[in-house]
């Protein structure tokens, strides 16, 4: 398990798999306010980076691992205000 | 110097391909930006490259051509209909004029001059004004993304390219069920080399009651800046999912230091002569058949010393994969895509078809299926032959389809695709079609069939009739598609590629014309068979089975005799009595291949079986050629030439015989 849940946050660690998806999902959906903490993550499963981009859960910390930093960061934070498409060019 | 004149010519000759190509899609779509693009590159770099020789007329009738596209591309002008028949006019004079430099070195002759002066003045008559004619209203209104976006795209891209590597846009969209199969669909992202640029989305919209976490939902988009070719190892397990698009280095933007002077380099590939590809193809084969010999030693040490025939056959196997792997890959730098010779077929049309007063649209898909260069060389004479007919014969004039409640404009497509072992291409239309009845007919008038066999044929069969040599149902003779040599023409020339033709019809719904054809000239397997004391070599795709049958089992039928397999008399042949040899007698058992399919089923009873091979096939040369029942030679292990035997062909011959 690379879950680990701690108090309204769901701490992600190490390589998050496919089976880490739905106790992720089940967490998230359990109560309001809950969000996730990502510094800790290596390479996500595109499961659990699916659950993370439909509820875009609070994000406590940033991300120890260069590409979720650079890439994957982006993707999941709040949708801007005028609903535009996120920039496609990010340097 | 004259290093020079060939790259120009050769690079010529794909610039007014491209150019031509360009100029029909944009007939089709006029408002293609892309197309445009694709035509402007193509004639300004033709127009460059004709600068560094003596071709001065040509030159100035390319530079108004690319003046008239240029106003294209800044919207000043529509390109209509006066204008594309302009520019495939002056296409077609280039591609006249490459061939005439390449005959007299490197000049033209005097009279282009004059026909180069008159198509450099129709072009410049379609220029709107020197100044754009009033509401120039786009440059005048604030700067709309669309302005300063595409610049700013194209400089990254001309960036990476300027920097030796190539971009790549993906599209991946993981099977929803790819969570079961164990694919990591972001492993398989985070592996790509250079990313630039990743969006990830839904594919559907998320569910109001949250996402199922065991489907992937996700459609991921990245550039890449690495060669498309770079990408594809590393996503061939998943390839049906991923379209990858790779972005040309953007035209203009990135100012060369003298781009009139310097022909632009080809993007994509190194031109190698193609005898020296040929020379590697032949090196790579005998290679694959040098292994063979292997197989032969290994055999001998197993007497003498069983572990260094371990050893051995280990060592065998090694070299076997490697030496398939390098002939495949060999064979590879053989394929070139399809399009060389589709694209042609487009403009052939056109004039075809204007020159008969009729109106068509043609449709084309396809044109990046590959196949071997020799092959696709040789598909554009039959498919002319074939595009003729079918304007000439099948497509109606748009009166008699309006009466007919078909519209005016005649269909034709063209499809290639890859099938089975093969490729095949259908060219179908959506004219008259063709009536069986009316076939047998024309073939008993022609005394190409008696009225008695003609009323046996089934309507497939009469279909056939049209590839007899001689066959022609034009009521008229016209200058398009001549005396009805045509068809035949097409058969010989697709079964001199080692394809089939087939004809499919129904009386006013069109018809469809299918080509099988090899994709390449590959290393074919054979079983070894013994007839009449000797070794011969059957292909594998022709042996349905092989059986042993009891000799009781065998009756005689006549002069010949059968055997019953399930619940079927199959014929029973002798394989050396077919080849005029004589047969051992035979033993308790018979042992017999099968072939054929349906009623053609046949068994051939053999000697004995000596295993299978892979063999380079040769075609059969010198005293051999024209022997019937043969494909051809093969060299083997231990330095003897095998025959191969063409099974159908050898039955057929007893048949008729």
């Amino acid at each position: 398990m690379s879950l680990r849940i701690d108090g309204d946050i769901a701490r992600l660690e190490g390589e998050p798999r496919v089976e880490d998806a739905e106790p992720l999902l089940a967490f998230l959906q359990g109560g309001p306010g809950r969000g996730v903490d990502l510094s800790e993550a290596g390479p996500l499963h595109a499961a659990v980076l699916g659950v993370l981009l439909a509820l875009r859960p609070a994000l406590h910390g940033g991300a120890g691992d260069p590409f979720n930093a650079r890439w994957l960061l982006p993707l999941l934070a709040p949708p801007p205000l005028e609903g535009d498409h996120p920039s496609l060019f990010t340097e | 110097m004259s290093d020079l004149l060939d790259a120009f010519l050769v690079e010529a000759r794909e610039l007014a391909e491209t150019a031509a190509a360009e100029l029909m899609a944009l007939e089709r779509a006029p408002a293609d930006a892309a197309r445009l693009d694709g035509l402007f590159r193509a004639v300004h770099t033709l127009k460059g490259s004709v600068g560094l020789f003596d071709l001065a007329p040509m030159g100035a009738a390319l530079h108004a051509a690319e003046d008239l596209l240029d106003a294209a591309r800044a919207g000043q002008m529509a390109l209509g209909r006066a204008a594309i028949d302009s520019l495939l006019e002056l296409i077609g004079a280039v591609e006249t004029w490459v061939e005439e430099v390449a005959a007299l070195g490197g000049t033209l002759p005097a009279a282009a001059a004059g026909r180069a002066g008159d198509l450099e003045a129709s072009l410049r008559a379609l220029l709107p004004g020197t100044k754009p004619t009033g509401g120039s209203s786009p440059a005048a209104a604030g700067p709309s993304a669309a302005d300063w976006l595409a610049p700013l795209l194209a400089r990254a891209v001309a960036a990476e390219h300027a920097a030796g590597r190539g971009v790549t846009a993906l599209r991946y969209v993981p099977a929803e069920d790819c969570f079961f199969l164990g694919d990591d669909p972001m492993a398989v992202v985070r592996a790509l080399p250079g990313l630039v640029a990743l969006h990830v989305a839904p594919r559907q919209p998320w569910p109001e009651a949250g996402p199922d976490p065991f489907t992937c939902n996700l459609v991921i988009e990245a550039v890449v800046a690495a060669p498309g070719a770079a990408l594809r190892p590393l996503l061939r397990l998943v390839a049906d999912q991923v379209r990858l698009a790779e972005l040309p280095p953007p035209a203009g933007t990135a100012p060369p230091p003298a781009p009139e002077a310097a022909p632009a380099a080809p993007p994509r590939a190194l031109r190698v002569d193609a005898g020296r590809v040929d020379a590697l193809v032949d090196l790579a084969g005998e290679l694959v058949v040098a292994k063979n010999r292997l197989a032969h030693l290994v055999e001998r040490a197993a007497g003498a010393d069983p572990a260094l025939a371990r050893a051995l056959a280990e060592s065998r196997a090694g070299i076997e994969r490697l030496a398939e792997a390098m002939h495949r890959g060999v064979l590879g730098l053989r394929m070139v895509p399809l399009g060389r010779s589709l694209n042609r077929l487009p403009r052939s049309s056109r004039e075809i078809a204007g020159r008969l007063g009729k109106e068509v649209a043609f449709h084309l898909e396809g044109e990046a299926v590959e196949a071997d260069k020799a092959v696709v060389d040789g598909l554009f004479e039959p498919l002319l032959h074939l595009l003729r007919n079918a304007l000439d014969h099948g497509i109606e004039s748009p009166a008699e389809r309006a009466a007919a409640g078909k519209p005016r404009a005649g269909r034709i497509a063209l499809r290639a695709s890859r099938g089975g072992v093969g490729i095949l291409v259908e060219m179908s239309d959506d004219g008259r079609g063709m009536d069986p009845a009316r076939l047998r007919a024309v073939a008993v008038a022609r005394g190409l069939l008696d009225p008695a066999a003609a009323a046996v044929l089934d309507d497939d069969a009469a279909l056939d009739l049209v590839f007899r040599p001689g066959f022609s149902t034009a009521g008229t003779v016209t200058d398009v598609s001549g005396r009805g040599v045509g068809m035949d023409a097409v058969r010989t020339a697709v079964e001199a590629l080692g394809g089939r033709v087939a004809l499919l019809s129904a009386p006013g719904a069109g018809a469809t014309v299918r080509l099988t054809l090899p994709q390449g000239a590959a290393v074919s397997t054979v079983l070894l068979v013994r007839a009449g004391g000797e070794v011969f070599g059957v292909p594998v795709e022709a042996v349905a089975e092989t059986l042993r049958v009891p000799a009781p089992r065998i009756l005689p039928l006549r002069q010949a005799e059968a055997f019953v397999l399930r619940d079927r008399t199959v014929p029973l042949l002798r394989l050396a009595g077919l080849l005029g040899l004589s047969a051992a007698p035979r033993g308790e058992v018979a042992r017999v291949l099968l072939t054929g399919a349906g009623a053609g089923r046949a068994g051939l009873e053999v000697e004995g079986f000596a295993g299978r091979l892979d063999v380079l096939l040769r075609p059969p040369e010198g005293l051999l050629r024209g022997m019937p029942g043969m494909l051809g030679t093969a060299l083997l292990g231990d330095g003897r030439v095998l025959v191969v035997l063409d099974l159908p062909a050898l039955i057929d011959g007893e048949g008729a015989g």
